[in-house]
């Protein structure tokens, strides 16, 4: 479909917005059916009839839905919180169309089973969870180029890539001497050059067993990956921990806030300080004290580490005291300012991008950088922008979004009498991340806001003590915030990013030469065969390949015989060359399973541990006769 | 010159204060080691922190008039005691007194012009974690950040104090009049604290009391984070953006409190759990504004109580009135027993945002509500007709606030009228079963609703921590 049709369309159709919502329409119509019409015309004079009443209502249902057949205007990605993956959702039906498994093991595509996703997963494939918040797309220019999804795992410290061409992660990197990456942002100009992530809890260093219940010699520090390689470039030191982060718009400075200036080691510990801080970081002074080798290494890792804590007056970090506990740190999409969220106090903290220079210069004092610091409300966490001025911030607090203006904040902090709170509107309930459309980009076009809520309590049918989550779609593109849409979603989306459909370009089929199985490929090549026709077992001692190719609906190998104990691999390719039919490989009583799509090649390998005969057949629906795709592997007595 | 100050009604407060002081100094001194302690006076012109050093423990430094510039240290049991005239001055600069020790007492000193370092949360006195048991009272303080900081304090007494902020500073680096830091024990009556940011702080502070005191023209007036078993008992809020913010904490006990004029909320509750909220007035909740231009804020409805996300709690004998919504209950705020409340005259009486029906009574008894068009046949106090505060309209309004335009139209009437003839489509939510026919006597002669001043007249403080 050609995309800029559909966006015209798309735009006729939200200026044509009214202000009820579906369940008001089925009760309006409802009513008008159950009670005829004699004392409805008889109330319709006045204000408004009950047709442009029923119209208003019918065109609000029609702005949140995106009817059967019809396409999403924007892919969101959606992080899943402790379940370890990714997921895509239409924006903004918030329809789920796919799940991309990263950090947990995932029964149907073979994510964690499969030799290929092992080796992605790399030395961390021994954890079967993780924990992943935040996904950001790289970008060039500070526009989403569609290349690269980058996520973090707190729980297990790593960062992995998803590529955007095959929706799948195709590297995972474990971020050595620190613990716990939280906030995790791209560089945004000139273009995604690096990933940023904290590190949030403070450790000793090494963390080998010494000083263990010393925290005065624990520290955390702020990482610095290159993208493309998926590779450490370097870490700096920081005082203090690290939470949230974001880039600016020039490639010179991230910022990222601190919750526990006290450094302390419980609750209590962490809260005495009126103000914690922003800590930014010059990441070209950076880069040239790497190259001057002003750098030191910890324990076994080669990765360079900077000292940037307050007392080695460093020149690639600044402490900018902001009140208190501050979480969320978001770049307005203009460039101009960092916006830090005070999570304990009612305020946000603007600070202009363009005095950091000066800061680093040693011409102004950190709060001379502060340009504003408006009062929203109770629990400020993430703010988020619709590139006309105005910022939604979540209260976790009051269960609200605050949409407010950003220079009238700025003005309010000079002492002008000027009003900057535009409206707030309750959302439910307790809001965490909130994210607009491309609104982490200078594309940011203020048309829907999405409301991650911790709780949904009673939003839906109950199901059972755990509750879903609520993520709830914001029309913003009028003057008023309306709620539009309430999303059940499972554990637990801690940030999203929503991006126009016109930056991606996702294949139909994978191509043949894709590095994401170019080992398999390269084994196959030392075996002698060719993966695109053969069906051939290759035995070395106890290790059997058996190897088949998958056309609907049929194996290539409908029999293979292996000896008791052996270690089997079992690698197809799948030939089909026709989008959507993806084949899959279950072997029964193994616990394998796996997805191979359309062109590409998979493989597993397990031990056949029992004498007899198990059955493999292919589980993801194929063709009329799916049910008739299987073989048998035949195990012989050892 | 605190006659200059602070006008007459100051002057009977004090000498009441000085009065109670001295009769708690006259127990004291029967039964503790204060009976063998010095008077030494203090002038102006000696260094303060020299005769603090060179004092015996226990010993009673009367400073008299004139200003004693600086910081000060005080780490072993000490009076420190300002006759009419004498003023501790920071001259800009750092924490005023620092109280490290145990048993000290700062009384009726002037404590003017602290530090405005807000990142190094300067104070006019700051009380240490070794400091137990310390008393600051009758004072005046006039500083840009904090007045009283509990810095993990223990057993602290903070009476009778009177804290002003400065306007001239934004009020977001202003600090708190009060503020309590991982402070137990501490008992705080019969302060007065206005134009600094928030009135009391309380942040993971377990065991304190906070009673009898005025809050106003403030940002809170009672500002809490994450502390259990603390009691908030016959305080008097006015005109700030919020009269009592209680928030993440357990075993409240909120008592007796007024508020009037605040805007945003009266009591706002959010994940409060095991408490008890009775007795407390709240009234002419106003709408939120903007905190510069001043202007309305849409969605932000002055709210008398509200609870989220909040349950286990008793909700008993408050009077709200005047509001723009006397009770807004969400996010699962369920099983708290409602019952005994005044609601009255308020814009909307009651906003419930939820899927489930929720009875409001208690033993036969439910609450009295202004705009009850029931009646009483048995004459026994109890209306006969069920009270539902909100239906299906209601509702529809709080999903969609736009269609409040909708408010008078036809179409709202159609739908209210539809819903009393085919009750199918009503709404779960609250309901009155018992309510009440007269609203509660809420100024009572026993002075529920003292405020400060009232309750320091009928009641000398020379008794930490009874309540009358």
């Amino acid at each position: 479909m050609d995309d800029k049709k559909q966006n015209d369309d798309t735009e006729l159709s939200l200026s044509r917005r009214g202000f009820l919502g579906a369940s008001v329409a089925t009760s309006v119509v409802g009513v008008a059916g159950a009670t005829g019409v004699a004392g409805i015309t008889g109330l319709s004079s006045a204000v408004m009839s009950r047709e442009a009443f029923a119209k208003a209502a019918e065109d609000a249902v029609a702005s949140a839905q995106v009817h059967p057949g019809e396409l999403d205007e924007y892919y969101g990605f959606w992080s899943g919180g402790h379940s370890g993956e990714v997921r895509i959702v239409g924006v903004p039906s918030m329809r789920e169309l796919m799940r991309i498994p990263v950090f947990n093991v995932e029964s149907a595509t073979g994510w964690g089973i499969t030799d290929e996703s092992k080796r992605i997963r790399g030395d961390s494939d021994k954890f079967l969870c993780g924990d992943a918040h935040h996904p950001h797309m790289s970008m060039v220019d500070g526009r989403y180029d569609g290349k690269y999804v980058f996520i973090n795992d707190k729980l297990n410290t790593r960062v992995a890539r998803i590529r955007c061409d095959i929706m799948k992660c195709d590297k995972i990197l474990d971020v050595p001497n620190v613990q716990a990456i939280h906030g995790l942002r791209v560089q945004k100009v000139p273009h995604t050059k690096y990933i940023f992530c904290n590190a949030e809890f403070r450790i000793p260093q090494p963390n080998d067993g010494r000083d263990l219940n010393d925290p005065t010699k624990y520290f955390t520090m702020f990482n610095v990956i290159d993208a493309e390689k998926m590779e450490m470039a370097f870490q700096i030191i920081v005082d203090g921990n690290l939470d949230n982060t974001d880039a600016d718009y020039t490639g010179r400075f991230a910022a990222s806030t601190c919750y526990n200036s006290e450094e302390g080691v419980t609750l209590g510990e962490t809260m005495r300080n009126e103000r914690d801080w922003l800590v930014v970081f010059d990441i070209h002074a950076s880069e040239q004290a790497v190259k001057a080798g002003e750098y030191q290494t910890i324990g076994d890792s080669k990765v360079p580490v900077l000292d940037g804590r307050k007392k080695q007056s460093s020149a690639f970090t600044r402490y900018i005291p902001v009140p208190k506990s501050p979480h969320g740190i978001n770049t307005s999409p203009e460039g101009k300012y960092f916006i830090a969220n005070g999570k304990l106090s009612p305020t946000v903290t603007i600070i202009a991008i363009n005095k950091l220079a000066d800061l680093f210069a040693g011409k102004i004092k950190e709060r001379d950088c502060v340009v504003g610091e408006p009062e929203l409300g109770l629990g400020p966490l993430h703010t988020a922008f619709d590139g006309r001025g105005n910022a939604y911030t979540t209260l976790f607090i009051d269960s609200q979004i605050c949409k407010w203006d950003v220079e009238a904040a700025i003005r309010a902090y000079g002492g002008e009498k000027v009003n900057y709170i535009k409206q707030k509107l309750d959302v439910h309930y307790q809001p965490g991340h909130n994210h607009t459309t491309m609104g982490e980009t200078r594309d940011a076009d203020g048309k829907y806001l999405v409301s991650l809520c911790k709780f949904s309590k009673d939003r839906f049918l109950p199901t059972g003590p755990l509750r879903p989550e609520n993520d709830q779609l914001i029309d913003i593109s009028g003057d008023e915030m309306k709620l539009v849409h309430d999303g059940p979603t499972f554990a637990e989306p801690h940030d999203c990013m929503i991006v126009h459909r016109s930056k991606l370009k996702p294949s139909k089929l994978w191509t043949r030469d894709d590095p994401f199985f170019a080992e398999t490929v390269a084994q196959a090549k030392r075996d002698g065969i060719t993966l695109e026709k053969d069906n051939k077992v290759i035995r070395k001692g106890k290790k059997v390949s058996v190897y088949m190719t998958s056309v609907a609906p049929n194996f290539g190998t409908t029999e293979f015989t292996v000896k008791q104990g052996d270690e089997v691999t079992v690698i197809i390719t799948n030939l089909d060359r026709i989008e959507d039919v993806t084949h899959g490989f279950a072997m029964t009583n193994h616990g394998v399973s796996m997805e191979i799509g359309p062109q590409a090649t998979a493989s597993v390998t397990f031990t056949a541990e029992n004498a007899g005969v198990f059955w493999y057949y292919c589980h993801w629906f194929c063709h009329a006769l799916h049910m008739e795709m299987r073989g048998r592997m035949l195990v012989e007595k050892a | 010159m605190f006659t200059k100050l602070a006008g007459i009604r100051f002057i009977s407060l004090m000498n009441a204060l000085f009065l109670s002081s001295a009769l708690s100094g006259h127990l004291k001194a029967d039964t503790s080691v204060a009976a063998h302690s010095a008077s030494i006076d203090v002038t102006a012109g000696e260094s303060l922190q020299r005769v603090i050093d060179d004092a015996e423990k226990n010993s009673i430094l009367e400073l008299v008039v004139g200003v004693y510039p600086g910081n000060i240290l005080i780490n072993k049991p000490l009076t420190l005691r300002c006759r009419e005239g004498a003023e501790l001055n920071g001259m800009g600069k750092g924490d005023i007194v620092t109280i490290t020790g145990a048993d000290v007492s700062i009384e009726g000193c002037r404590i003017i012009n602290w530090g405005d370092d807000l990142t190094a949360m300067n104070a006019g006195v700051v009380i240490k974690k070794t400091a137990s048991n310390a008393k600051i009272e009758n004072n005046y303080f006039k500083g840009p950040t904090f007045g009283v900081f509990l810095d993990a304090a223990v057993d602290s007494k903070v009476y009778g104090n009177r804290i002003e902020g400065i306007t001239s500073i934004r009020s977001q680096d202003r600090g708190n009049g009060i503020h309590l830091y991982a402070s137990t024990g501490a008992d705080i009556a019969f302060n007065e604290v206005w134009h600094t940011r928030d009135g009391i702080y309380i942040d993971t502070s377990n065991e304190n009391t906070i009673r009898n005191n005025e809050f106003h023209h403030l940002r809170y007036g009672v500002h809490y984070m994450y502390s259990h078993h603390n009691s908030v008992l016959k305080n008097y809020t006015h005109d700030t953006r919020c009269g009592y913010a209680l928030m993440q904490s357990k075993y409240l006990t909120v008592e007796g409190n007024r508020s009037e004029r605040d805007q945003n909320y009266g009591i706002l509750m959010n994940f409060i759990t095991d408490s008890s909220i009775q007795n407390n007035h709240l009234s002419a909740v106003k709408q939120g504004t903007d905190p510069m231009g001043g202007q309305a804020i849409a969605g932000a409805e002055g709210k008398g109580l509200f609870l989220y996300n909040s349950l286990f709690n008793t909700v008993n004998n408050n009077t709200i009135k005047n509001s723009d919504i006397g009770i807004h209950l969400t996010a699962g705020s369920e099983e708290n027993s409602i019952a005994g409340n005044s609601f009255i005259n308020n814009k909307q009486q009651v906003k419930y945002v939820a899927n489930r029906t929720q009875e409001w009574s208690n033993s036969g008894k439910g609450n009295f509500w202004s705009d009850y068009l029931g009646w009483d046949r048995n004459a026994d106090g109890i209306g006969d007709v069920i009270y539902e505060p909100n239906d299906s309209v209601d509702k529809l309004l709080w999903h969609y606030p736009s269609a409040k335009l909708l408010m008078n139209s036809p179409a709202i009437e159609m739908l209210r009228w539809i819903q009393k003839e085919f009750p199918v489509l009503k709404s779960p939510g609250v309901m009155d079963s018992f309510p009440l026919m007269q609203m509660k006597n809420y100024e009572g002669a026993n002075g529920v609703f003292d405020s400060r001043i009232t309750a320091t007249q009928k009641q000398p403080i020379s008794v930490a921590g009874e309540v009358k």
